[in-house]
């Protein structure tokens, strides 16, 4: 296990190299000229030269990624062209609090997610199913800034019993997790009544009904710690999506996060806090994968890595 | 403990608990977009200048209708031809470290700015100042190395703003994070999304009424609304006019709306055909409904453009005004020589409103038989196209939707990047590619002197021949919207989109 651990890892580091001249490459690309947006919209051409010499973009391009490679390797993400703070100052104030959104939206998503899938599962082609299954797809389709809206003007406007948005107490929590979780809940449900529904047809779980196992037996342990495989990759992958920051919950509930901060980035060409973004996130991604891995042997001891 | 000792403080205690004290109270202010930074003389947005007010000040201020107004300087005087200013300092000020305000200081400052090492993106405010001088503690001389009429305009912009030199010396480039100015807040925090500032006990006008001001930026404006409604926020400057319905209707909020220096219009690249001809120009001007494109564009709140600077803007003259005429515009065009009409590319920013604003004008024009392609950019393809090109010849536009607002409330400010023949991108903004000599002899005129009436002179033969020439579609000059809580005081938005807080009280 500990070699597969150490392999794996060893084994990303083409992968971050790729993912980095992919990263350098595709901001350079962009259109647009970032000493110019950063030097404002009344900025004469000489500012904007001082800008441009300040940033060390007159420099020829290759220069720049070599410097670029070299800075990251050491740790060092450079300053941000708009606030020039330091990049890891700018990502580690709104990590945190992207991160803690993220794991209560996932709580959310895999209680509220798993439930409804085992009982339309279970209760397969009865109204419990159709209800459930409704309710998915609702999930699914609710535009989540609209739905953010509708929780502010019930629960903050009118109840009074939430802020409005904002990061600090546990309060503040949960209108974002919770609107943020119901889309994943929604394809959680979906997929967890799907995988179950196989695994109903497995001969084992047959076996252990002839036996007379009770039903609940059944349900919970014989099918569900089975069904966790699929289950489980689809919580690390929406995961991952999730830790990508959302664009909108964040901006619906004024939250601090990594979300924000990437678009605020890409419209200000913002190029070092980019290319720490997208590096971070692949990162995330990879790391959220071997983590996967790890828990299918907690969830099901037959599968052995070498 | 001695029993004298024990009543002083129990005395002390019931003073803190005494009823009818002044409440602590904060004000937060919801903006949209997040700050930039916090060094004045290194920062581009309206927002983020606008905010360190509360901490910063510079010679020369605005009061609330923009009115040019002294700060730390008390008075100034200037030579004929306007290359020398001799300020006259306030007496008793400090910074917020204990570092007196004094000549020396000024210098510090406006050296650091206008030193092109420091690549600081403000130092064209002070890049015509040749040498500072310290005559005595309270007096400093600005020599210039031209004449430049609008000096004290630009010191009043807030990218001069007086930094503490010992703070300078101390933080260097962090001072982008340390801000230490003599303002009436001192400096608490600033996170991701949040500026926080508190009262300085020390303020050389005396007190500010609030303890606190958090500026939070809060991107949805929804969002903002409701923060207005739960009271979690007390101030919404530049509020979506869609949402104002819901605020008029509730009796603890209150909205202002006032006009801006913020004008609007359609530059035409007066090198491409056909909008070198000015009937053309003036036939567009006479086929636009101003007030339609009031209504359409922003709901009403915005007034039709009767000069090429806004009316709110010092100098100011009702130029004319082009009468919506479509038979008047088809003969123009048809002197012209294109009576059956012609094609062009129109250019905006990418957003909602200014998409409304092109769609507008795509109908209006057609009713004259001009065919406008109407082409949203994204800012920082807008940014490349349009403004940092390597040479007037390589300029693609031919039409460009915009706004301008002049951020030193001077006229200057207000024609002079946009319209002199000289000033095209990249090195400035006459996007209109416009060269016209009695315009540029009127507008360096006005450069020439520091005299206001000789100001006001050239100015208007400038406005006169700017509006005659028609290098613009002349469109208009919007309102601002600012909602607060009906229990506050002392909040204003400035004309140029910006706000004043630092005279905030509650009522109640």
């Amino acid at each position: 296990m500990l070699s597969f651990l150490i392999k794996r890892l060893l084994g990303t580091a083409p992968v971050v190299l790729m993912v980095m001249i992919a990263v350098f490459a595709f901001v350079h690309l962009l259109p647009g000229d970032p000493a110019r947006l950063v030097a404002g919209p009344e900025a004469t051409a000489q500012d904007v030269a001082a800008v441009r010499a300040s940033l060390g973009l007159d420099k020829p391009l290759p220069q720049q990624f070599v410097t670029y490679v070299s800075n990251t390797l050491q740790g060092d993400f450079g300053t941000s062209l708009r606030t020039r703070r330091p990049v890891v100052e700018e990502i580690g104030m709104r990590l945190m609090p992207t991160v803690w959104l993220t794991l209560f939206a996932m709580l959310w998503a895999v209680a509220i997610g798993l439930l409804i899938g085992v009982v339309s599962a279970v209760r397969r082609g009865r109204w419990q199913d159709y209800g459930g299954m409704i309710l998915a797809v609702s999930g699914i389709s609710f535009p989540p800034f609209w739905l953010g809206l509708l929780l502010i003007n019930l629960f903050s406007v009118r109840l009074g019993w939430l802020p409005t948005g904002g990061y600090g107490t546990w309060q503040h929590f949960l209108m974002p997790s919770f609107t943020l979780g119901l889309g994943v809940a929604a394809v959680m449900a979906r997929f967890t009544r799907s995988a179950f529904i196989e695994i109903a047809r497995e001969d084992y779980v047959r076996t252990a009904r002839a036996k007379g196992v009770p039903e609940r037996r059944v349900i919970w342990h014989h099918s569900l710690r089975n069904a966790l495989i699929p289950i489980i990759t689809m919580v690390g992958l929406q995961f991952g999506f999730l830790l990508g920051g959302s664009i909108v919950i964040e901006a619906v509930f004024a939250w601090p996060g990594v979300g924000r901060l990437l678009v605020d980035s890409v419209s200000y060409r913002d190029y070092p806090v980019i290319q720490a973004l997208v590096l971070m996130f692949s990162i995330q991604f990879i790391l959220i994968n071997l983590l996967v891995d790890v828990l299918y042997v907690l969830a099901n001891p037959e599968i052995r890595y070498q | 403990m001695s029993l004298k000792s024990l009543m002083i403080s129990s005395a002390l205690g019931a003073m803190l608990l005494a009823p009818g004290a002044a409440v602590a109270r904060d004000l937060t202010v919801a903006i949209q977009n997040n700050l930039t930074g916090l060094d004045p003389t290194n920062v581009n947005d309206t927002l983020s200048q606008t905010s360190l007010r509360l901490i910063y000040q510079g010679l020369f201020g605005f009061d609330p209708e923009m009115n040019l107004v002294p700060l730390l300087a008390e008075s100034y005087e200037s030579n004929a031809d306007a290359t020398e200013f001799t300020i006259t300092l306030r007496e008793g000020v400090e910074f917020h470290d204990g570092t007196p305000f004094n000549a020396e200081a000024v210098k510090v400052n406006i050296d650091r700015l206008r030193n092109p090492d420091n690549n600081l993106s403000r130092r064209s405010l002070v890049s015509m100042v040749q040498e500072v001088e310290v005559v005595d503690d309270r007096t400093v001389k600005l020599i210039l190395d031209a004449p430049f009429g609008a000096m004290i305009a630009s010191l009043a912009h807030p990218g001069a703003m007086m930094i503490s030199p010992a703070a300078l010396e101390e933080y260097g480039n962090d001072i982008d994070r340390n801000p230490v100015g003599t303002g009436a807040f001192t400096f608490t925090n600033w996170s991701a999304d949040t500026l926080e500032v508190a009262r300085n006990d020390d303020y050389w006008k005396g007190p500010a009424e609030v303890d606190n001001i958090i500026i939070r930026s809060v991107p949805e404006s929804g969002a903002r609304m409701a923060m207005l409604q739960t009271g979690e926020a007390q101030f919404v400057p530049n509020f979506p006019p869609e949402l104002l319905q819901v605020v008029q209707n509730n009796p603890d909020l209150t909205v202002e709306t006032s006009p801006s220096i913020v004008e609007w219009y359609v530059a035409l690249n007066n090198n491409k055909e056909p909008f070198g001809n000015k009937q053309v120009r003036q036939a567009l001007n006479h086929a636009v409904d101003k007030d339609a494109f009031c209504q359409v564009v922003f709901s009403g709140l915005c007034t039709p453009a009767d000069s090429i600077i806004p009316q709110g803007l010092a100098f100011h003259v009702t130029a004319g005004e082009y009468e919506y005429d479509l038979d008047r515009a088809r003969e123009l065009l048809a002197e012209a020589g294109y009576e059956d009409g012609f094609s062009a590319e129109i250019w905006a920013n990418s957003n909602t409103e200014s998409l409304r604003a092109l769609q507008f004008l795509q109908q209006q024009l057609a009713q004259i038989n001009v065919q406008l392609n109407v082409v949203p950019l994204e800012a920082g393809v807008a940014a490349q196209r349009i403004w940092s090109i390597e040479s007037p010849e390589d300029a693609e536009v031919q039409m460009y939707y915009g706004g301008w607002s002049s951020s030193t409330g001077d006229a200057d400010w207000g024609i002079r990047p946009l319209l002199l023949g000289e000033n095209t991108p990249p090195s400035m903004f006459n996007v209109a590619y416009y060269a016209n000599d009695e315009l540029d002899a009127a507008i360096n005129g006005a450069i020439g002197t520091a005299d206001p009436d000789e100001r006001a002179a050239y100015y208007e033969t400038a406005q006169n021949l700017a509006w005659e020439g028609a290098p613009w579609i002349f469109l208009g000059v919007t309102d601002l919207v600012a909602a607060q809580s009906s229990d506050v005081t002392g909040v204003h938005m400035l004309p140029d989109r910006g706000f004043l807080l630092e005279d905030a009280a509650f009522t109640e």
